[in-house]
């Protein structure tokens, strides 16, 4: 609709002109189609230019007739509504324009965005899967060792234990040997007296009495 | 060993263990010597009609199971010279006992030790509780621990051996 209400705004104007152009051609036909009597007409130039004049004015009124104020006032609106428009679409084009650029620029973005993310991001995974091997295995070996070396320990352990045992059991035995023999001898120290011990001590010297001689004999 | 003065070995009395018995021994007879000199004096040489005084039973054991005649003026410096002798040079044995001695025992102990290992032996006795029983003797060269506590002190083996069977037992 729009388009055609700027065809016939041109043709008008298109067809002004074509009528100005022609009355400018006629009025040149007009003086170029008396030459011969150019001697005649000098003596008449004064009256030619009064005529030339009384044309310009014409044609001058004429054309403030056809395009008088009412009527360029209407072309400058309609031309200023006209550019407006024409300001209005090419807005909405360049937004349009914009729009898919700025859409397209989105989707190449997105798309290096994303070849860039996945590009950093495999390089990141298989740094990531390497890192995670080296700490596995990092981990397998302290567990390995940590294996070994509870195992150690369990077996010194073991050992200490059985010693320290052994070593208790010994000095519970020594101990209790010695305890008994204390009670035995706070028990009967003060029940012997010489007479009841005389048969023992002789016995005993008896028993020792070959080394005793020897002693003294030396 | 030291003679008698009729060529025999001297022989002390039960009663006489000690050195100190035989100090006193000694000294009694000194006494008994000078009494006798000074009755020989008074009478003039003669040895006759001497006035014995009273003497304790070891000096009169002494002098009896020896045969000595203590008139003899000989026979008592030949006692007297031997048992000093013997004071410093008669081999002495430590006895120590757990409780204390009585006389009975005593010369039982030391009529054995004069029979069986030397007659003119002489005993000095001590005393420790801690032994319990029986008699540590130590000779010039050795100790002999006779006592209780050696005796249990060696058979502790038995009640180690005796727990052992208990552990197993439990275990």
């Amino acid at each position: 609709m729009t388009i055609w209400w700027l065809i016939s705004i041109i043709g008008s104007l298109a067809a002004v002109l074509a009528g100005f152009i022609w009355v400018a051609v006629k009025l040149s036909s007009v003086q170029s189609s008396d030459p011969g009597k150019k001697k005649k007409k000098d003596g008449k130039d004064a009256s030619v230019n009064d005529l030339d004049k009384a044309y310009s004015d014409l044609a001058e009124e004429d054309v403030n007739h056809l395009f008088n104020k009412e009527f360029r006032e209407e072309l400058r609106n309609r031309g200023r509504l006209r550019f407006e428009k024409i300001v209005d679409e090419n807005a909405m084009f360049l937004k349009q324009d914009l729009d898919l650029t700025i859409s397209q620029l989105n989707e190449y973005m997105k798309q290096q965005i994303s070849s860039k993310l996945d590009s950093e991001f495999t390089v990141y995974s298989k740094a990531m899967k390497e890192a995670q091997e080296l700490t596995l295995g990092a981990l397998q070996k302290t567990a390995q060792e940590l294996e070994q070396q509870r195992a150690e320990l369990s077996e010194a352990m073991k050992k200490s234990m059985t010693l320290h045992e052994a070593q208790m059991l010994k000095g519970f035995e020594t101990n209790m040997a010695q305890i008994v023999e204390s009670y035995v001898m706070q028990s009967l120290g003060e029940q012997f007296d010489m007479r009841s011990q005389l048969p023992y001590i002789m016995a005993q010297m008896e028993a020792h009495k070959k080394e005793m001689m020897e002693d003294m004999l030396l | 060993m030291t003679q008698a003065p009729q060529g025999k070995l001297l022989t002390f009395p039960p009663a006489l263990i000690g050195r100190t018995d035989l100090s006193h021994l000694l000294r009694e007879l000194e006494t008994l010597d000078n009494d006798l000199e000074s009755q020989k004096a008074r009478n003039r040489g003669k040895t006759q009609g001497y006035h014995l005084p009273n003497m304790s039973q070891a000096l009169t054991d002494l002098l009896e199971i020896n045969k000595i005649d203590v008139a003899d003026d000989q026979a008592r410096m030949n006692i007297r010279t031997e048992l000093r002798k013997l004071k410093d040079h008669a081999p002495v044995i430590h006895m120590t006992f757990a409780t204390d001695t009585d006389p009975e025992s005593m010369e039982k102990i030391v009529e054995w030790i004069r029979k069986e290992l030397h007659p003119q032996a002489l005993v000095s006795v001590g005393l420790q509780p801690a032994l319990v029983g029986g008699v540590y003797v130590r000779t010039p060269n050795h100790v002999h621990d006779l006592s209780i506590r050696a005796h249990m002190k060696d058979s502790r083996g038995i009640i180690v051996q005796a727990l052992d069977a208990l552990a197993k037992g439990i275990a």
